[in-house]
């Protein structure tokens, strides 16, 4: 389809292009530009060029950031996924009971964060907690899940997959739904067992599914702010001060705004950094099918 | 019809124009009067739970005597929260008149030129503040400088004990660093069962401890030292008490859930004496089922405490009719009757010399002995320096150290080494 006039796209786009530049761009910029400055928002911002950029880095805190942030994701990613396809696998059934059970884990999802991580830190109390209960029961010895600086994190990432695998299982079910059951029978004929037929039939047709999943899962993930300010404040020790939890606390706890836009910087360069390598992933797994 | 759509587009151009300029208006000034033609007197302000009923009985009882202001009392959630609000509302020129804020922020918003100096409102400067906790005693100085800060909670550290056990112990509450050590070793449980002492890890109590230990965080330059050798002292009984004793809990969380959570263990009889605000008294004493035994702080070298809590402060840029009636406010905050009131309410020091006269010859004082302690206790304060990066230094660089410090034992030295050269440049 050409257009009549080489006006007419720009019109179209024109909306679109308005929205992002006012809240994308230009805030982009924005912060690009006061990162170069030290800046309280009251007094006078004073010129820094890069020192900004050099605290964050000096003593390795923003190498600790990243670090920690990728390795949440990472949890989240692989926790959500394999979670959820697994329930999807076990739930897709039909009748009552199962369908009760698929709204039960779904209804997580729909919980507020808030809510969900004010759950968890009362189940997870070492003294009073469900979880302490659990492990004083079983004789096994205390767990500090969010003072411990070494179990704080993979809690966090935990509580973050029991509030999402609710929808990764659905768009997983629909996924399995998408399946021709053709197929199964098919290769059932052919002698292959329940392991082969997920191996060779589920799988490969679940793909744009988990790799949809995925890339939800690393957005959820990468976002995490909630559940850090409310069950752990980035502690202990840092231990859970993942990247958009670090840029709030830069400026509206320390007061610096030039410190928190050099990190939201960096971070734009890092989800730029991913987004290009899922970008390469699809199109070469596009490349490999022929598609 | 051209006439037609011609008129049509003027008077959306005029509609247009009417809304930009209404807007501009809007974001340029803000009615200082409501309907009924009173002073609108915005206050944001902090308090929760009986601390916040007491504060909005006295906003009430100023309401009921001031029929030409109208106060609006607005929650802006915990202090480093609605200080992040109030710096925004600044920056956006939207600030409330009044609103109250941690002591070690107030040179920081002065230095800013955000605040007013109160001198020339009438009876501000004729206010007879105790000492320790006005802004004279509270900041080195404070006494040479225009008035920015009105204390509305003043608080300082105090040691709770649980009396039933120490009573059972046979132990009178500790008074040195040593017997800060052997009291908790001797209260302690295994197995997470009690604690024997419980702190949070925060930059108020190592202040007390390094000042305890002789040293002071600033010197009299107004240079960040973080204590020299007494820091180091101080994070190192910290460290022993936690790794080597194991005798005290570094509780979870970070500023208000961590003093929460200390709270909590202490009236559910999970450590036996802790260290949290003189604020607490009341609440401790009427939820706990035990008798509450307050103490001064341990001294090593000498006794020292800091002070904490919050200043009121009016905003520079808030219009003048707002600012004569937030001055009128603080006027009637500080009579006698209302610090009293809250002081008596809630655990607070009492905020006037008058106050403090009025509770002694109530009898309120020999009532209750806590309250004593924590009054005799003003003797130990030591000022903090009039230093505008004292709230970025204590938030950013040392309170995260602290924790670190603690919880993963890292080396004392190296960790205030690391923060001293970090203070003397803070971004």
């Amino acid at each position: 389809m050409r257009a009549r006039s080489k006006v007419h796209p720009w019109l179209m786009l024109g909306p679109s292009l308005l929205a992002w530049s006012l809240f994308v761009f230009v805030p982009l910029g924005l912060a690009a530009y006061n990162s170069l400055f030290s800046w309280d928002m009251l007094t006078e911002p004073v010129w820094v060029s890069g020192a900004n950029y050099g605290a964050i880095a000096e003593g390795g805190e923003l190498g600790r950031i990243l670090g920690r942030t990728l390795f949440f994701s990472a949890l989240v990613v692989a926790g959500s996924m394999a979670l959820g396809l697994g329930l999807a696998l076990l739930l897709d059934r039909p009748g009552r009971f199962f369908g009760f059970v698929r709204g039960a884990i779904f209804s997580a999802y729909v919980v507020s964060w808030v809510a969900v991580a004010l759950l968890w830190v009362l189940l997870l109390d070492p003294d009073r907690g469900l979880a302490a209960a659990v492990l004083r029961a079983l004789s096994l010895p205390r767990i500090g899940f969010l003072s411990d600086p070494a179990a704080a994190l993979p809690t966090l990432a935990a509580v973050t997959v029991w509030k999402i695998t609710g929808y990764a299982m659905v768009v997983f079910l629909a996924g399995l739904r998408a399946v021709p059951p053709s197929l199964h029978e098919a290769a059932a004929l052919d002698g292959a067992d329940a392991l082969a037929r997920f191996r060779y039939v589920t799988w490969p047709l679940l793909r744009p599914t988990a790799a949809f999943v995925a890339t939800t899962s690393l957005i959820v993930s990468f976002q995490a702010f909630d559940v850090v300010r409310i069950m752990t404040q980035g502690g202990p020790a840092r231990a859970t001060t993942l990247f958009v939890y670090a840029i709030y606390e830069q400026i509206f706890m320390n007061l610096s705004v030039g410190r928190a836009s050099a990190l939201s910087v960096v971070y734009f360069v890092v989800l730029c950094v991913l987004a290009a390598l899922q970008l390469g992933a699809w199109r070469s797994q596009r490349t490999t099918r022929g598609t | 019809m051209g006439g037609r759509v011609a008129s049509h587009l003027v008077a959306r151009r005029q509609v247009l124009a009417g809304l930009a300029a209404t807007s501009l208006g809007a974001g340029c000034s803000r009615p200082v009067r409501d309907a009924k033609g009173r002073i609108r007197l915005r206050i944001w302000y902090t308090l929760g739970g009986r601390n916040r009923e007491t504060f909005l009985e006295i906003v009430r009882r100023f309401q009921e005597r001031n029929d030409d202001v109208s106060v609006e009392p607005v929650y802006q959630g915990d202090y480093f929260e609605s200080l992040a609000k109030l710096r925004t509302a600044i920056a956006a020129k939207s600030a409330p008149a009044l609103s109250h804020v941690v002591a070690e922020v107030v040179p920081y918003l002065a230095r800013a030129r955000t605040l007013t100096a109160l001198d020339a409102y009438p009876g501000m400067r004729e206010i007879p503040f105790v000492r320790g906790i006005g802004q004279e005693g509270a900041f080195r100085g404070g006494g040479d400088l225009p008035l920015y800060a009105v204390p509305l909670n003043r608080s300082t550290p105090l040691m709770y004990c649980n009396g039933e056990l120490f009573a059972k112990a046979g132990l009178a509450p500790p008074r040195t660093w040593q017997e800060v050590v052997e009291h908790a070793r001797a209260l302690t449980r295994p197995g997470g069962e009690r604690w024997g002492h419980e702190v949070p890890i925060s930059w108020w109590f190592w202040v007390a401890l390094v000042g305890q230990a002789g040293g002071s965080v600033f010197d009299e330059a107004g240079r960040p030292t973080l204590g020299g050798e007494a820091g180091v002292a101080a994070l190192r009984l910290w460290q022993d008490m936690v790794h080597r004793e194991r005798v005290m809990r570094p509780p979870p969380g970070r500023d208000y859930d961590a003093w929460n959570v200390t709270n909590q263990d202490f009236l559910g009889g999970r450590a036996a004496f802790i260290w949290t605000s003189t604020a607490y008294i009341r609440y401790l004493e009427d939820n706990a089922r035990f008798p509450v035994v307050a103490a001064p702080l341990p001294k090593l070298a000498r006794a020292s405490v800091p002070t904490g809590g919050t200043f009121f402060v009016v905003v520079e840029q808030a219009p003048e009719a707002e600012k004569i009636a937030a001055a009128r406010f603080l006027t009637f905050f500080c009579e006698p009757e209302n610090a009293t009131y809250l002081s008596m309410r809630t655990g607070y020091l009492p905020i006037t010399e008058p106050a403090v006269a009025k509770m002694r010859a109530d009898g309120f004082f020999a009532k209750h002995p806590n309250d004593d302690v924590a009054q005799a206790q003003l003797a130990s304060v030591d000022a903090w320096p009039w230093e505008p990066m004292l709230f970025r230094i204590e938030r950013d660089i040392v309170d995260p150290r602290l924790e670190s410090a603690v919880l993963l034992d890292r080396d004392a030295r190296a960790v205030l080494a690391e923060a001293r050269a970090l203070s003397e440049r803070p971004g």
